[in-house]
């Protein structure tokens, strides 16, 4: 699955947080984002359609209390998995960018 | 402030959809607001008090009502409206317009290729329908096949120019 795309890497983020319907996924996405990434009702629901075929995310039953027309999603081990190995690959990008950075200003350039 | 029903008659090809998205939004400016279409024919609401923003959305596997209901939400979460359907699978939703808005269905560049080579393979299915259909038709003896033939080629002409129009598109955005 990797690379993510952004919409799909703020979806399993906002949701290993915890479980969330689609509309708090596009608040959280849009907060995290510092109002970069708003995430559009097509991309969101197709987004979901494909992480559940995936088996990365999963139905989570919606609480007591809570709007019951909203359908709610968790993410799963295997979710949890493609967030960690997609970080890795993020943080081995952004050293190799620091790095060089730093070497190229060392050098006086 | 003049309300009332209108009707307007139009053929779209229904994967021309961002065309048709443009037609509805210059009528909505204009005071008609779309409200139900069958086959060709438009109904729109006339009210000079609103003004929308309608988008038409391409997504199967809604045969069931509970499935249905919970597209229809989460677009409705969203902001959208739901108008109506075009079959099963071409879905309008509307916004009330904004100045200097351009609210869009499909919010980055993947998603918007993914719609595309869904609406992409629907255009093949269709063309490789009419090719069994029209073998069926041309199995049928007399100078009707000439006809047949005529009308065939003209479909399949359409059908192949959108196939190819559709792959422009998405290699263009792919790059």
């Amino acid at each position: 699955m990797l690379p993510l795309t952004e919409a799909f890497y703020y979806i399993l983020v906002a949701l290993y947080v915890e479980p969330s319907h689609g509309y708090g996924i596009m608040q959280e996405a849009e907060r995290m984002s510092g109002g970069r990434v708003k995430i559009g009702a097509g991309t969101l629901y197709t987004a979901l359609n494909t992480l559940l075929n995936k088996g990365v995310i999963d139905n989570y039953p919606v609480p007591e209390g809570m709007d019951s027309r909203r359908k709610m999603y968790a993410i799963t081990d295997e979710g949890r998995a493609v967030v960690k190995a997609e970080i890795a690959r993020l943080e081995e990008l952004l050293e190799s960018g620091k790095h060089a950075l730093s070497i190229g200003e060392e050098r006086g350039t | 402030m003049t309300t009332g029903k209108e009707k307007r008659y139009r053929l779209s090809l229904s994967w021309e959809h961002e065309k048709e998205e443009d037609w509805l939004n210059e009528r909505s400016a204009e005071g008609l607001h779309f409200e139900k279409i069958n086959f060709i024919k438009y109904t729109f609401e006339r009210d000079s008090s609103v003004r929308y923003t309608y988008r038409l959305d391409y997504q199967g596997g809604l045969n069931n009502k509970e499935k249905k209901q919970e597209y229809i939400d989460l677009y409705k979460d969203a902001g959208w409206e739901y108008v109506c359907s075009y079959g099963a699978m071409w879905h309008y939703f509307r916004k009330e317009w904004r100045e200097g808005e351009n609210p869009q269905l499909y919010t980055d560049r993947e998603s918007l290729i993914a719609l595309y080579k869904r609406i992409q393979s629907l255009i093949a299915v269709l063309f490789l329908c009419n090719l069994g259909i029209m073998s069926f038709n041309l199995s049928r003896p007399g100078p009707i096949r000439i006809v047949i033939l005529a009308i065939y080629a003209f479909i399949f002409f359409v059908l192949g120019l959108s196939y190819v129009k559709f792959n422009k598109k998405i290699k263009g955005m792919e790059k």
